[in-house]
């Protein structure tokens, strides 16, 4: 299977703080990677040095494209999706607006086909993002981020702070998304990992720990002891 | 405080009072600020060299006349010329830089150090004139209306109306919004958001160019001109809110009709004071009294997002 995603042996933090140390990882096509660890473990640190955010030292290929000095909107044209856990939307803009920049650099899915999957949103697209709920700017992320058809989507734990009903329709979106990308999810619940995720990889302290079939590593009990549940 | 009451003084001082002047004056203080508006209120530098970018317009005006002859090829090149150099600025000096208040200060503050004395070197000090490329004037409504100073009038209302159209209405617009709103985003949705920070600077100073070439052959030149026309910038952009173009124009109009009017009733020197303590109170009062419009939720979404999200 085709890594969308490799890293190599990945450093990054802020300034002379190393958050993330020497991390190996691979993300295919057509599967769903999660980043499993406490607060602090560097998962966020991790998706921001893939998008260019940070500096690093290591490796980091986009579908086998050294990603070395490029700057976040590089990697973005070369088909990698960014969905913050915070800032979501730009404010002041509207969803139409958001639909607008996104399609702009790309061929663009039509909105309306993302918005199937996110009626509310297209029924408000002259709505100021930032006065939608969090469940509705987590949504607004998710199909910005999607309308540049991405072949990587990093997702930085989207469910968080979402009503029960909306993180079930996230979830169902999500394994969408996963057929036609990669996805590398950061997900603290981990009942909603082990059910949307096919491999896992377990963050200490900035370094990877575990690795492997979610399933198995759950079966095992590595993932409760790891992150103690 | 005295610096900014003589940069003001000089000010009203380079326009004469006459029944029009209320309105030149507004304008005036619009243009001044609208340049600032681009490094100021929209990217956050605090860019002591404003000043400088309306002093490099002026002498463009005058370098061309001495060459030329022609006062409009220097006024098609002022802004033209003010632009570039801010583009070399912000690609040389600033980049990097952004989100560093003080760093930004210093750094502007020594570009306009090197401007203002780079163009004292190449012109001396020495007074400098620009003539009034239309001249003569016209009786409207009972007033005596200078040609060229309907054309500053007329040029802010353009330069006011394509800013707001080029912000609001284009997709360059759209970009440099959600650079200055979000940069971080921005930059992952595909922006490259150094080239929108380095455009809106140099646009931002190509306007100021425009208004020092504007406002040449209304005043005596030299190198302190750019000077005066700080201190009022920074306080209409501030007053107005940083980033509110709205704002901006309504506090223009507010001071620079203030001190015209005033200057009929009282000396031009209390005038000026009298400006500066109305913006001063203006900014300690200006929430409270109109609300922050930039962070205001209109009411109707906050009703629909209510509604939907008890």
């Amino acid at each position: 299977m085709t890594a969308a995603l490799e890293l190599e042996a990945v450093s990054a933090g802020y300034g002379r703080i190393t958050v993330v140390r020497d991390v190996f990882l691979e993300a295919p096509m057509g599967q769903i990677t999660c980043l499993l660890g406490r607060n602090g473990a560097g998962k966020t640190t991790l998706l921001r040095a893939i998008m260019g955010l940070l500096p690093r030292t290591g490796t980091v290929r986009v579908a086998g494209q050294d990603t070395r000095g490029w700057p976040g909107s590089r990697v973005n044209h070369a088909g990698v999706a960014w969905v913050p856990q915070e800032d979501g939307v730009i404010p002041g803009l509207t969803i139409a607006e958001h639909f607008t920049i996104a399609s702009r650099f790309t061929s663009g899915v039509p909105a309306d086909e993302i918005l199937d999957w996110f009626p509310v949103l297209g029924e408000r697209m002259h709505q100021v993002a930032h006065t939608l709920s969090g469940g509705e700017r987590k949504m607004l992320g998710i199909a910005v981020a999607m309308t540049t058809r991405p072949r990587l989507v990093l997702l930085d734990e989207p469910t968080e702070g979402v009503a029960p009903v909306v993180v079930a329709k996230l979830v169902e979106v999500i394994r969408a998304i996963s057929q036609q990308a990669a996805v590398l999810l950061v997900e603290q619940n981990l009942d909603t990992a082990i059910a949307t995720a096919q491999r896992a990889y377990v963050l200490e302290q900035g370094t990877v720990v575990e690795t492997g079939d979610i399933q198995a590593l759950h079966a095992s009990g590595v993932l409760e002891a790891r992150l103690a549940v | 405080m005295s610096d900014g009451l003589g940069s003001m003084t000089l000010l009203a001082v380079a326009l004469p009072v006459d029944s029009f002047n209320v309105v030149v004056l507004m304008a005036t203080y619009v243009l001044v600020a609208l340049g600032l508006h681009y490094s100021f209120g929209l990217l956050g530098i605090v860019n002591l060299a404003h000043g400088e970018f309306l002093l490099l317009g002026a002498y463009t005006v005058v370098a061309v006349q001495q060459a030329t002859g022609s006062v409009v090829l220097g006024l098609v090149l002022a802004p033209v010329v003010a632009g570039l150099v801010g583009l070399v600025v912000e690609r040389v000096v600033l980049r990097g830089l952004h989100e560093r208040v003080l760093d930004t200060l210093l750094a502007t503050f020594g570009v306009s150090v090197v401007v203002r004395q780079g163009l004292q070197v190449l012109f001396t000090a020495n007074p400098q004139q620009v003539n009034d490329p239309i001249g003569g004037s016209v009786r409207l409504a009972g007033l005596n209306i200078p040609w060229w100073r309907a054309v500053v009038v007329a040029s802010t209302i353009a330069a006011v109306v394509a800013t707001a159209l080029t912000i609001r209405r284009t997709s360059l617009g759209l970009r440099w919004r959600a650079t200055v709103r979000n940069p971080e985003l921005a930059e992952t949705l595909g922006i490259v958001t150094t080239r929108s920070r380095a455009a809106l600077f140099g646009v931002g100073s190509g306007l100021a160019g425009l208004t020092g070439a504007l406002l040449a052959p209304l005043n005596t030149l030299t190198p302190q001109f750019g000077t005066r026309f700080l201190v009022p910038a920074f306080l209409v952009v501030i007053l107005g809110v940083p980033g509110s173009l709205g704002g901006l124009v309504v506090s223009g109009m507010v001071l620079g009709g203030a001190l015209g009017i005033m200057q009929f009733q009282m000396s031009s020197i209390t005038a000026q004071m009298l400006v500066i303590v109305l913006a001063i109170v203006g900014i300690r009062f200006r929430d409270r009294l109109v609300g922050n419009w930039r962070g205001r939720t209109p009411r109707r979404q906050r009703a629909r997002t209510a509604d939907t999200h008890p």
